[in-house]
């Protein structure tokens, strides 16, 4: 590995220090079980927060592109705001429903925390900020973030409620359709590097983005990832499951209080989470810009470290998504469907040959021009 | 053929129209926006005159208005916002004369329709643009529209300017 | 007319026919469907536009008034009229078959008046709950809260539907369910975000597909037709302004005209300018109102916001020349009540241009968005004939290739000095009505430019009595509202306050339509007709 300058702001450093810390003082056992509470204990944290932060960006981006101010009121510029309202939410208290499946009804949101969850501890947030990197993380990815449906299924489901019966089950032709399209984004890219992990992926990238390196296929791809993560996270223009105007609130028409505080937080994570995977498989993760040959450039890019340089991609891309949800109409579903089938699937099919036949014969941009990568 | 280039034409005219879109919301987004900061701007606001807010019986520095108790705004007022009791007193010429004890309006009541002030035959009435009578009781809403101890401007008197409220 | 008149009595020979303000025909019950069939299929000049059914309590007799027009010429208008003496079970028969939009009109006068219809294929009560007690339009309706009380449980909904058949032995009741037993049945409205106000259509579905639609409606009447008749003509006036509240100005100006015309009071030239500058800037207001909602009930938040930037604008100016934004009331009998204040004309001639820059900017934004076109085009298909039939006027009547643009039919204040194009389209579909609606913004613009700096100088308002009473007769006004046709009948018997007022809202014939037009589409596709239909709840609940 060629990242060898001195890079003081990585927490990485901090992170190898408290690991020779505990080791020469403890034994294995209690070394592991403080680390992996630490680690939980700060996962659940970050999950919360970039949650908070998360709601607050949007709705500041959306006012703003809608002619309005956004928050205001709850401290300078209502920064406080998505606080407040995480503290109402705590507070409120939970409406007992008499003709739901009580059980399952409350399992549902879980389902969906849950799964959130397990993707986001995935996700390599900086050099050494990952908390599982099995090699086949693409997949282990994929497969975890499906069984959020589950929970917006169960939740439409126990609800005993028509409306929301009717956004569970769009919901389920809509998750089904696209994770395929997603997954085959994700497939293209990892015949471009050879790897389904997610550590190596990024290190592969150093000097090319994935998104680079595939040039045409690639950007394909992306764009085929970007739409189909967008309608697995339920947002507009894909929000079928819940369409204010037709179904009120969809799935989670009848939760209140914490429980649908659940559901939103999921929903926000899930627009990070596929921002970060994107991210990650496309644009190099917490990689920073790195050049081949321009050492100085190199070194002032390394001198940001890294999990600013994933929370500003991520952040780009976080944008870019709020950007189209604001900008456009709801689908209906046929239209949902047709898109899906239609277009994104026969296009990626396509795609992923393309890609195989780039690969094989030698015509990525890494193969064309060995020197410059 | 023609299905084939009608798919991919769908296609491109579509992401056409859809970056249109996404256009007009991009120059929106560095729009500088002009929400009015209710209540910081409460110096700088401006309602205008017509406004109606709430209905006021103008009063002029002798503490004189112009109302005569006639009654023509009760009859006028569509919904029963206006209520008013009077009082028969003898003149120091002997003459009775009715004069205008109280003149109760309803805020809650009314509908703004201006009637009663379009009516008036001596111009007693007026709305006020003054808007915010937000309150916690609604029978605070019920007013008393003539001042403490107010008397009817004699109309040979030369009038002073009606004082704002 | 003279053929009409022949016509007339060659089909039903004891007609009694009386030159009013209108050619008004008097008949037996049972002669009526005969006539208005006549003069429905009447190859010349077909009377097949229903405008108004009125119910009326004429003392003795209980009393039906149908406002006939003819769908190619608006202004040729005839009126029919029948009654029955008998009060304790009158039954007339119903004209449903001839004209589609009878069956809501005649619903309604069986709650308020109690007059069932023969062969109505749906008798319950509109507006009214059928355990209401009374009919409230009769003139011996007792008011008393005790009869029909506040209920706080709530109540089943009814979907058996009785009606009265004429077969071969004689009439048959009988009782039909409206929906089938294992339909999946949801409730949208009353409470629900894109019904545009409190209105329950209960909705059948198979799957995503919209199979059967009933609408229930009254949630917010107020008995307005049934307080004007205690109330003065000026009274009177602000209830206007809360039928259909978009077109509030408008629907004033109608009621003001037809008290004129009564009382025949001269309104100032000035007035006149005011009152169709105002019309049109509402006209304006209204119908980016309806753009907004109908994006944002197509999942198109922002652009919801957009419009309402804009409409801003001209609440502004309303704000600043009568006092109101909403609720403006601005006519007042004999001409208006407030002056155009001094930077009135400057406000308005700037905001014409900004307003122009916008409606490209909309259509950047949305009119071509390949999203928003899959859901308006050949989505919600009503045709001419049935837009004529239901009555659907306004821009969604114009979508339908249906000329019904009372501005250009019947002209009233200066719409004959003005130029301007009636816009008409002949998609039949969402995305005509929704284009329609844009297009008449741009006209409305031009007819407010070709009057903005003519306005002469003048008295306001005409004098007029401190007490208007009319003549004995009734009156009949008819204007175009941002939403179609709204009409004014007045049936005075020379008091201060009117025997029976009626309104038509162009509201009602929209929502009739709604369940033949989303019929087989989806279930978003339903908000997305009802967005373009643009009705305003409060309209139809009078």
């Amino acid at each position: 590995m060629i990242l060898n300058y001195s890079q003081p702001l990585e927490i990485s450093n901090l992170s190898a220090w408290l690991d020779t810390t505990l080791r020469s003082n403890l034994s294995e056992f209690w070394t592991l079980l403080i680390e992996f509470v630490l680690v939980g204990v700060l996962l659940l944290a970050a999950y919360a927060v970039i949650a908070l932060v998360l709601i607050y960006v949007e709705r500041k981006i959306t006012a703003f592109f809608q002619a309005r101010f956004g928050p205001n009121r709850v401290g300078q510029y209502g920064l406080l705001q998505s606080l407040a309202d995480m503290i109402k939410i705590l507070l409120k208290e939970i409406i007992h429903i008499n003709k739901v499946d009580k059980f399952l009804f409350y399992a549902a949101p879980f389902f969906m925390v849950g799964a959130s969850m397990m993707t986001f501890g995935a996700i390599a947030f900086g050099k050494g900020l990952q908390a599982v990197d099995f090699n086949i993380g693409v997949l282990y990815v994929t497969a975890v973030s499906s069984l959020g449906i589950i929970g917006v299924l169960l939740a439409g489901w126990s609800s005993n409620n028509k409306y929301s019966m009717i956004g569970a089950m769009r919901s389920g032709a809509q998750f089904v359709s696209y994770e395929l399209s997603a997954g085959f984004a994700l497939m293209t890219i990892v015949v471009l590097s050879g790897t389904m992990q997610f550590s190596e992926m990024i290190h592969k990238q150093e000097y090319c983005w994935n998104i680079f390196n595939g040039h045409i296929s690639s950007i394909i791809a992306f764009f085929i990832y970007l739409i189909s993560g967008h309608a697995e996270t339920n947002r507009g223009p894909f929000d079928l499951p819940e369409a204010e105007s037709e179904l009120t609130a969809g799935y989670h028409t009848e939760y209140s209080g914490l429980q649908f505080g659940f559901f939103y937080l999921a929903e926000y994570l899930n627009m990070f989470i596929i921002a970060s995977i994107a991210t990650a498989v496309f644009l190099g993760g917490w990689m920073p810009i790195q050049i081949k040959g321009w050492e100085a450039f190199n070194q002032i890019m390394n001198y940001i470290p890294s999990y600013v340089w994933f929370f500003s991609k991520t952040g780009v891309l976080i944008f870019f998504s709020l950007w189209v949800r604001w900008s456009f109409p709801r689908l209906r579903i046929d239209q949902l469907l047709n898109l899906e089938w239609k277009y994104l699937l026969p296009i990626n099919l396509v795609n992923l040959l393309v890609m195989v036949i780039l690969v094989l014969t030698g015509l990525t941009l890494t193969d064309l021009f060995p020197s410059w990568f | 053929m023609s299905s084939v280039s009608q798919y991919f034409s769908g296609l491109f005219t579509g992401i056409r129209s859809l970056m249109k879109g996404m256009s007009v919301t991009w120059v929106e987004l560095w729009t500088k926006k002009v929400t009015a900061q209710y209540p910081e701007n409460r110096d700088t606001l401006v309602i205008s005159d017509r406004f109606r807010c709430e209905l006021t019986m103008p009063h002029d520095t002798n503490n004189e208005h112009a109302c005569t108790a006639c009654g023509i705004c009760v009859m006028n007022c569509p919904n029963g916002t206006i209520n008013i009791v009077s009082e028969m007193i003898e003149t120091a010429d002997g003459k009775k004369k009715k004069i205008l004890k109280q003149y109760t309006y309803d805020l809650g009541m009314c509908t703004f329709c201006n009637l009663c002030v379009v009516t008036c035959p001596s111009n007693a009435l007026k709305f006020e643009n003054t808007f915010e009578n937000a309150i916690f009781t609604r029978s605070k809403l019920v007013q008393t529209l003539n001042h403490e101890g107010s008397k009817l401007r004699e109309k040979k008197k030369e009038t002073p300017a009606p004082v704002a409220e | 007319m003279e053929n009409i008149k022949k016509l007339i009595l060659n089909t039903v020979s004891d007609a009694v026919i009386e030159d009013k303000q209108k050619l008004t025909v008097t008949v037996e019950p049972n002669k009526l469907h005969l006539l208005a069939k006549t003069l429905r299929n009447n190859a010349d000049l077909p009377f097949d536009f229903l405008v108004k059914l009125i119910g009326t309590d004429c003392g003795e007799k209980l009393g039906v008034t149908y406002l006939l027009s003819s769908s190619s010429d608006l202004s040729k208008e005839v009126v029919l009229k029948t009654g029955t003496a008998d009060r304790e079970n009158p039954l007339l028969y119903s004209v449903t078959d001839l004209y589609e939009t009878a069956h809501f009109n005649e619903r309604e006068v069986f709650a308020l008046l109690g007059i069932r219809f023969i062969n109505n294929p749906d008798m319950r009560k509109f507006f009214l709950n059928s355990d209401w007690v009374g009919y409230p339009l009769r003139k011996d309706y007792d008011a008393n809260p005790e009869l029909n009380p506040v209920s706080l449980v709530s109540k089943e909904m009814i979907d058996v539907a009785p009606r009265i058949m004429e077969t071969k032995e004689g009439l048959k009741e009988e009782l039909v369910n409206v929906f089938e037993e294992d339909d999946y049945v949801i409730n949208i409205g009353p409470q629900h975000p894109s019904t545009h106000g409190v209105m329950h259509f209960r909705t059948a579905l198979d799957g995503e597909i919209v199979k059967k639609i009933d609408v229930h409606s009254g949630y917010i009447h107020r008995g307005i037709e049934k307080l004007s008749e205690s109330l003065t003509y000026p009274q009177i006036l602000h209830f206007t302004d809360r039928l259909d509240y978009l077109s509030a100005n408008i629907n004033r100006h109608a009621l003001c005209m037809c008290v004129e015309k009564a009382a025949e009071i001269e309104v100032p030239e000035r007035a006149q300018y005011i009152r169709t500058i105002m019309d049109e800037l509402n006209r304006i207001d209204s119908h980016l109102l309806a753009w907004a909602c109908q994006t944002n009930d197509l999942g198109a938040t922002t652009a919801f916001i957009y419009g309402m930037r804009e409409r801003e604008i001209i609440l502004h100016i309303f704000e600043k020349t009568c006092g109101g934004r909403l609720i403006i009331n601005q006519n007042v009998i004999g001409g208006v009540m407030f002056d155009i204040y001094d930077e009135f004309q400057k406000d308005v001639k700037s905001f014409i241009p900004y307003m122009r820059e916008k409606l490209v900017e909309y259509d950047k934004f949305f009119s071509h968005n390949v999203i928003a076109l899959g859901r308006m085009i050949n989505i919600g298909n009503l045709t001419k004939e049935d837009a004529i039939s239901y009555a659907v006027t306004g821009p969604a009547g114009r979508g339908s290739g249906w000329s019904c643009d009372i501005r250009k039919h019947q002209p009233y204040a200066l719409y004959d000095k003005v130029d301007f194009k009636e816009i008409i389209r002949h998609e039949n579909d969402s995305y005509a009505r929704y284009m329609n609606r844009l297009d008449e913004i741009e006209e409305s613009l031009k007819i407010i430019e070709q009057l903005i700096d003519n306005i002469p100088a003048g008295e306001i308002c005409a004098k007029t009595k401190a007490i208007i009473k009319l003549p004995e007769g009734e009156y009949f006004q008819r204007v175009e509202a941002c939403r179609g046709e709204f009409g004014v009948y007045i049936e005075s018997r020379g008091d201060k306050t009117p025997y029976r007022i009626k309104f038509r809202s162009p509201s009602m014939a929209l929502v009739s339509a709604m369940p033949l037009i989303c019929k087989g589409e989806k279930i978003s596709d339903f908000i997305g007709i009802g967005g373009s239909m643009d009705y305003v709840i409060p309209d139809i609940d009078r």
